[in-house]
């Protein structure tokens, strides 16, 4: 028994070298994997820097006419965030098809109405079908609400009352996010990205090492040789995973390194993913990578063609995120220690909070990967069954 | 095979390793989640024992101990923490906590610390009871001070700047920090001076908003609440509605001058709009002028509300009065008096009251009130040495229209820092830090100490506009309205 055993372990060595050396040896799969695993850190590094930079940039252009009547009006309202031309004439409507996000109007007997308490009116044109309307009207309505509360203010002094009777309570927030917890919302879709790299990453050697050899009719070869057909489906796991593993940690590498090129902290957000995070990060996608890789190839063994597999696949890259996402969306308690046990789920749960810098529960961690892995067994045994059917080589 | 199965076991261990890892690589305890009021993020909040500092007995213990709150750096990219010191004496650091929304940059990369210092806030408040209501009979003041010191004599005595110095550098080790930032504002900025005297190897720079210079004498404010007041004339001369109340500083004087009984029954209330149950007494009024002008919102109010009082109508002076109540019972009041009658009002002689308060809105009615009160609060005296030359950076920051620390105090009393920039706000009052670009040039400042600042951009911070009749500010331009002839007539 003793000497089957080590003779079979050599033989699977030989198998693993082979499959390995086919894996890597195939330069455009490489190239693949290694362009996709890079392309996603470098969206979400390049879209936040964007969307902080734009945020921070926004003025709102506010064109206010009739100003020489409440000259003080034009200077309360200036700030960084709102530009005022005052104008002498002009069309609302014209100006706001033009430079201006809004138009403001000063009435005619402004002046006068003020000083005598008769309410005048301003009047506010907008184009509420413009993107920027929104925050245009806030960055008006800040300001303008800060002079209201001035002129109130003074309005009340005048008459002997103490302001603070305007306000009979103060509300105090109190927000119990971290500063960590805050990056998850902007780092939410990470996890599942990193998990469709394993799928992307494994896609071209998995079908390569399957539907490709039979076509190139090298696994008929193959199956000759004395050897389990547990083995073969093992080796071929093996090689197509480390292909997805390898992309996965590039991402992770990629992702972790630009965080600092990210404008976090002008989020509020800390960066808090730590070294020994990234290693857990990579060691966790393992198995999983494992799992993708096996179904990977019993999928594209059973298809009809090369063609057939690369679609087949190509549908099955799309099932996780779909999956991962409407799990999210349906505010499933995903914490919750059962579903950790989940391929996929368990994965991404942990990858969540370790790239925010929380800690994961290795217990749960290893009983999540131990499930991964006990399911990688039993495709492995199946794909083994599979093989031995005559079927399996007639597919063309 | 089998060099496969010994990888998952290395890998095995690593695992195992890096998920316990981050907890044990805290060397500071981990602190209690917490809240401060005017800031919506939680803290981390500690207690610092300090029980058995100084004296040997318990006399100037905290329960619990010293009050620590922290404000941790979004992102900790190990620049040196900012300690904020408050004012007073007698306020605490913990009601600074609504700074830290002005100071969102400087708590990006650096945390924010806040000391309640011992007999402040949450750190065993040294409070005499009557804090919301002061009597307004300055004898009835003394004697219900009294009693306050009778009660915790000893603890009255044990508190001193000195003290607040070092449980400030015991704070700093228990939270295993290497070098410090301080803001001081107001009084405050006498603490971090005393600090950077006598810790000057725990410091890395110093940012002082309304400076009281070591040497200075900061309770004889009369001469600058004048100056104050003159700067709030000039400006309301260069604005043509503020000009037409004319010589109101003169009215100022003439009403408290004349100020009778009667005058001081009548004041009204601004809650309730009746006569106040305390009459207010002309020592009060010219106070609550004197306190107007720490803010130039509530200053802006001030010539209307005393060409209006000049006339007979109280009702606006009143309402300005209101502005302060929210804030009147932040200060502790024997941590004030322990401190102020120990290490201010003792160097004080009765030649220089004399002649700060000479030609003056505000004469002794400010000094009385402190004079008499440490009369009733007799702690022996803690002088300081003479300040010794120091070379961190500093930032200084003053209102030129400031009513208790002017700009002067900066310029004149600090030569022996060597490396200091002085920050002007025109028409600025006590505390400028929140204002305009103040809090990007103090985050700036932080940064690259070393670098003159480009100061152009506090020109821009202007006084808010002036109250020119009941309906407020002018917003427009008077062109003869009825408002304004009406106005006119009643003249």
């Amino acid at each position: 028994m003793m000497a089957i055993g080590k003779f079979s372990a050599r033989r699977m060595a030989a198998l693993l070298h082979k499959e390995m050396l086919e894996t890597w040896r195939d330069r455009r799969a490489l190239w693949m994997a290694v362009c996709f695993s890079l392309l996603f850190p470098v969206m979400i590094a390049g879209s936040t820097t964007f969307f902080v930079k734009k945020h921070a940039e926004e003025t709102t252009r506010l064109a206010l006419l009739g100003a020489e009547r409440a000259p003080l009006l034009e200077r309360r309202l200036q700030s960084d965030t709102l530009q005022v031309d005052a104008l002498e004439q002009g069309e609302p409507r014209a100006l706001l098809a033009g430079d201006y996000d809004l138009v403001l109007q000063v009435g005619d007997d402004f002046a006068s109405d003020y000083r005598n308490f008769r309410t005048p009116q301003l009047y506010l044109y907008v184009d509420s079908s413009a993107t920027a309307a929104g925050r245009a009207e806030r960055h008006l309505q800040e300001r303008l609400g800060s002079l209201q509360q001035l002129v109130a203010g003074q309005r009340l002094v005048a008459r002997g009352v103490a302001p603070q009777l305007l306000a009979p309570w103060k509300l105090q927030v109190r927000d119990v996010s971290t500063p960590s917890g805050r990056g998850a919302m902007l780092l939410a879709m990470v996890p599942g990205l990193l998990i469709l790299t394993l799928f992307v990453a494994s896609l071209a050697t998995s079908v390569d090492t399957s539907a490709g050899e039979r076509e190139r009719l090298s696994l008929e070869t193959l199956l000759l040789q004395p050897l389990p057909g547990w083995q073969v489906i093992a080796a071929k796991t093996l090689s197509v995973a480390s292909m997805g593993w390898l992309g996965a940690l590039l991402a992770i590498t990629a992702m972790v390194a630009l965080m600092p090129a990210m404008p976090l902290a002008e989020l509020g957000i800390q960066q808090a993913t730590t070294t020994a995070g990234v290693i857990t990060m990579g060691l966790v996608l393992l198995p999983l990578a494992l799992l993708v890789a096996v179904v990977q190839i019993l999928l594209a063994l059973r298809s009809q063609s090369f063609k057939d597999a690369q679609t087949q696949l190509s549908i099955l890259q799309l099932a996780p995120v779909t999956l991962l996402m409407a799990l999210d969306m349906s505010r499933v308690q995903l914490a919750d220690p059962l579903w950790q046990l989940v391929p996929l789920v368990g994965q991404q749960q942990w990858l969540k909070a370790l790239l925010v810098g929380d800690e994961v529960s290795l217990p749960l961690v290893l009983a999540g990967s131990a499930a991964s892995l006990s399911l990688v067994v039993l495709a492995v045994l199946f794909g083994a069954r599979a093989l031995r059917r005559e079927s399996l080589l007639g597919a063309l | 095979m089998l060099g496969t199965g010994r990888l998952w076991c290395v890998l095995l261990l690593v695992f195992g390793g890096v998920l316990t890892g981050p907890a044990k690589a805290q060397t500071v305890p981990a602190g209690e989640r917490c809240y401060l009021d005017g800031w919506s993020s939680a803290l981390h909040c500690y207690r610092v024992p300090v029980d058995a500092a100084g004296r040997g007995d318990a006399s100037g213990s905290v329960p619990g101990g010293l009050a620590v709150m922290v404000a941790p750096a979004v992102s900790d990219s190990g620049r040196d923490p900012l300690y904020l010191l408050a004012g007073g004496p007698g306020q605490a650091a913990s009601e600074l906590a609504p700074l830290l929304n002005a100071f969102r940059k400087v708590n990006r990369e650096r945390a924010i610390v806040m000391v309640d210092r011992r007999g402040a806030g949450r750190s065993g408040a040294f409070r005499c009871g009557f804090e919301r209501q002061m009597p307004s009979d300055l004898q009835q003041f003394s004697r219900r001070l009294a009693d306050c010191y009778l009660q915790r004599a000893d603890f009255a005595e044990s508190l001193s700047s000195r003290q607040t110095v070092e449980d400030l550098e015991r704070v700093r080790r228990y939270l295993g920090h290497d070098r410090i930032a301080l803001w001081g504002g107001s009084w405050g900025t006498r603490t971090a001076l005393l600090y950077q005297q006598w810790h000057p190897q725990s410091l890395s720079a110093l940012v002082l908003d309304a400076v009281a210079p070591i040497d200075s004498k900061v309770f004889l404010a009369a001469g600058a609440a004048e100056q104050a007041l003159q700067e709030l004339a000039r400006d309301c001369a260069d604005d043509p509605e503020c000009a037409r109340f004319g010589d109101w500083k003169g009215d100022l004087n003439r009403l408290l001058d004349g100020w009778s009984d009667a005058q001081a029954r009548a004041f009204p209330d601004p809650l309730t709009g009746v006569p106040a149950a305390e009459p207010v007494p002309r020592w009060m009024l010219a106070n609550a002028v004197r306190a107007a002008l720490y803010e130039p919102a509530a200053a802006a109010q001030l010539p209307y509300a005393i060409h209006q009082a000049s006339r007979g109508n109280y009702l606006p002076l009143s309402g300005l009065t209101g502005l302060f109540i929210n804030t009147a019972d932040s200060m502790a009041m024997g941590l004030t008096f322990s401190v102020a009658c120990a290490e201010a009002l003792n160097r004080i002689s009765a030649d220089e009251v004399a002649r700060d308060s000479a030609d003056t809105f505000l004469g002794t009615a400010f000094y009385d009130l402190f004079h008499s009160g440490c009369r009733a609060w007799p702690v022996t005296a803690k002088p300081y040495s003479e300040p010794e030359p120091r070379d961190h950076p500093v930032l200084l920051i003053s209102g030129a229209a400031d009513p208790i620390t002017p700009p002067v105090y900066a310029e004149r009393q600090l030569g022996y820092l060597s490396n200091r920039q002085h920050l002007i706000v025109a028409g600025g009052g006590h505390i400028n830090s929140r204002r305009g670009c103040i809090p990007d040039l103090i985050a700036r400042f932080l940064n690259r100490p070393a670098e003159p600042l480009d100061k152009t951009c506090v020109a821009d911070i202007a006084r808010p506009p002036f109250m020119v009749d009941a309906f407020g500010p002018a917003l427009g331009v008077k062109t003869g309205t009825k408002a304004g002839k009406q106005e006119m007539a009643r003249d």
